[in-house]
């Protein structure tokens, strides 16, 4: 059973992502292929003793049909069986593309795999409360992956060569882009940082993150979100932890004035250890907690920063 | 210009889903899931600057059709149902089957949605529609501007978010924050009571569902048991700092 990995690419290398899928896919099979798609000139995405791809694309090209025409050639090519994309833009856009090429409905937030019956995938419901799995019976098989959900690949990685980089073709269905924006974080990253301080409504408004902030550069520590406060615009997108957010694990996740909804809890839950703060004793976020402190945000951080 | 938007009628979801047999119990009365309240916002918007006629698009079972209503209290013209028993528990591609099934037949300029629903959280009828209709496609919009004929978008990307003219026709998926979706005005919800909401069958639309997906079971996960939970008596900043301390945070 042959299977094609999407790979990504993050600050020129093969992401974390990526690689977690392709460790997941060494206990599905022992033939695998990775083709990683990336605007950047150069990219380390050849990973020792696998058969790796470069996908082109330009950055100025919104090409994401293009880039599943291309990874839709490779499959047919190869006579790839089993497509594996991370939870990502790119990956849920070629999954979905893909789905439709093949007949073939994909499946989404997948934590896990077991290919040695039938092809099963598991997902989590109700904030991961309960695991649902389902049997994909389709010849093509499609998955998208959450990421976080199994330990990155540890192989040697070099640069990928020439001779392995294909250069997309044009479709009408491209948008140009006008300007990219690229949105600067100081910090850790939220994906990898070990420590992970998240606010939410409970801190009242916006101009208040500032205690947030001042706690998570005293620890070191990445910045997370609710939905609720991404919403109401008071950070952007890309701080927000959850369902339809980033999946974080640090050893230490500090949830600040957050009810902890079920789909806050997808995406935090498994850290290694848990505080929360909140002036609601009943929040769900309790239920979770390794220590809960029934208290007011605004007194707690302030004391906390300075006890620092 | 014709504009179709989704409006999928949901359970309520302040309430823990229940399923039956791993398909997810749908009671009589659902709402309108509060993510498409994006996608009708920026159709209304695109129809207010462009003259449009916006049309809602909404599957599964009949029900009150008070997520329909709701939908069309915000100011589409009419809705269209498919309704049949053959759909339940049909897959991601399925409905996007039907969905770009009612897209050409309707001959529409761009549909319109939030980029997944609050039920099941799949993400991918917006892209499949896409790519079945051969549509361009512009997912994950954060944010869009309608001047001088033109519709701007802002797509959210991994590191920040990529700035672009929308093309003449087009599939586009607008997440969470995208636009403020209107509350109806009275003069709306009254209108709304006479808006045409047309039912159809899957013989209607001459589609062949995907049944590829088999449901196999449901499990308990082994979930964390909570730990101590101490009231704030000017002491919690020191057990926390206590703590860190002891995780050697700080």
């Amino acid at each position: 059973m042959k299977v094609l990995i999407v790979g990504e690419i993050n600050e020129n290398k093969i992401s974390t992502n990526s690689l977690e899928l392709i460790n997941k896919a060494k206990d599905i099979s022992s033939e695998i292929f990775v083709c990683t798609v990336g605007s950047s000139e150069k990219v380390e995405a050849q990973i020792e003793g696998i058969e790796c791809t470069y996908i082109k694309t330009n950055q100025n090209i919104l090409s994401t049909h293009s880039v599943a025409d291309a990874i839709k050639e490779f499959t047919d090519l190869h006579s790839i069986k089993v497509i594996l994309c991370s939870s990502t833009y790119l990956g849920r856009d070629i999954a979905a593309f893909l789905s439709a090429d093949y007949d073939s409905a994909a499946v989404t937030n997948v934590i896990d795999i077991d290919a040695s019956s039938a092809f099963t995938v598991t997902t989590a419901i109700n904030g991961g409360k309960e695991l649902y799995t389902t049997d994909i019976e389709s010849d093509i098989k499609i998955v998208v992956i959450r990421p976080k959900s199994f330990a990155p690949i540890e192989s040697e990685i070099s640069n990928i060569t020439i001779d392995n980089i294909l250069v997309i073709k044009n479709s009408e269905l491209d948008v140009k882009i006008e300007k990219l924006n690229i949105e600067e974080k100081s910090g850790p990253q939220l994906e990898d940082a070990s420590l992970v301080i998240s606010a939410g409504r409970g801190l009242g408004e916006a101009k208040n993150l500032n205690i947030i902030n001042d706690l998570a550069f005293k620890l070191d520590a990445a910045v997370g979100a609710t939905r609720a406060i991404v919403d109401a615009g008071w950070v952007p997108y890309s701080y927000q932890v959850g369902q339809t957010g980033k999946t974080v694990k640090p050893d230490i996740y500090i949830a600040c004035g957050i009810s902890g909804a079920t789909q806050h809890q997808v995406g935090m839950k498994d850290s290694k250890y848990i505080i929360a703060i909140n002036k609601d004793e009943d929040a769900a976020i309790f239920q979770i907690a390794d220590l809960g402190i029934v208290g007011d945000v605004h007194q707690v951080i302030p004391q906390l920063i300075n006890l620092i | 210009m014709k504009i179709a938007v989704s409006a999928k009628q949901i359970p309520d979801p302040a309430i823990e889903p229940t399923y039956e047999n791993g398909s997810l119990f749908r009671p009589d009365e659902q709402v309108l899931d509060d993510t498409d309240r994006y996608g009708i916002e920026l159709a209304l918007q695109i129809k207010e600057a462009m003259d449009a006629e916006v049309i809602v698009i909404s599957m599964g079972p009949e029900g009150t059709q008070k997520g329909i209503k709701q939908a069309l209290q915000m100011g589409p013209d009419r809705a269209i149902l498919v309704s049949d028993p053959e759909l339940k528990n049909s897959n991601s591609l399925t409905t996007a089957k039907v969905i770009a099934n009612l897209i050409k037949r309707l001959n529409i300029d761009y549909f319109i949605c939030g980029v997944e629903s609050t039920d099941g959280y799949t993400g991918l009828v917006p892209q499949q529609v896409s790519r079945i209709i051969k549509f361009p496609c512009i997912s994950f919009i954060k944010s869009a501007e309608i001047t001088e004929g033109k519709i701007i978008a802002e797509r959210q990307t991994d590191f920040g978010y990529e700035t672009l003219t929308i093309p003449k026709k087009g599939v586009l998926s607008v997440t969470a924050g995208g636009v403020e979706p209107r509350y109806p005005n009275f003069k709306e919800i009254l209108a709304a009571k006479n808006k045409e909401v047309e039912i159809l069958s899957l013989n209607d639309l001459e589609i062949k569902g995907n049944n590829s997906l088999k449901y196999r079971n449901i499990i308990q996960s082994n979930i964390k048991k909570a730990g101590e939970k101490i009231v704030d008596e000017g002491n919690g900043a020191e057990i926390i700092f206590n703590k860190l301390k002891e995780l050697k945070a700080v």
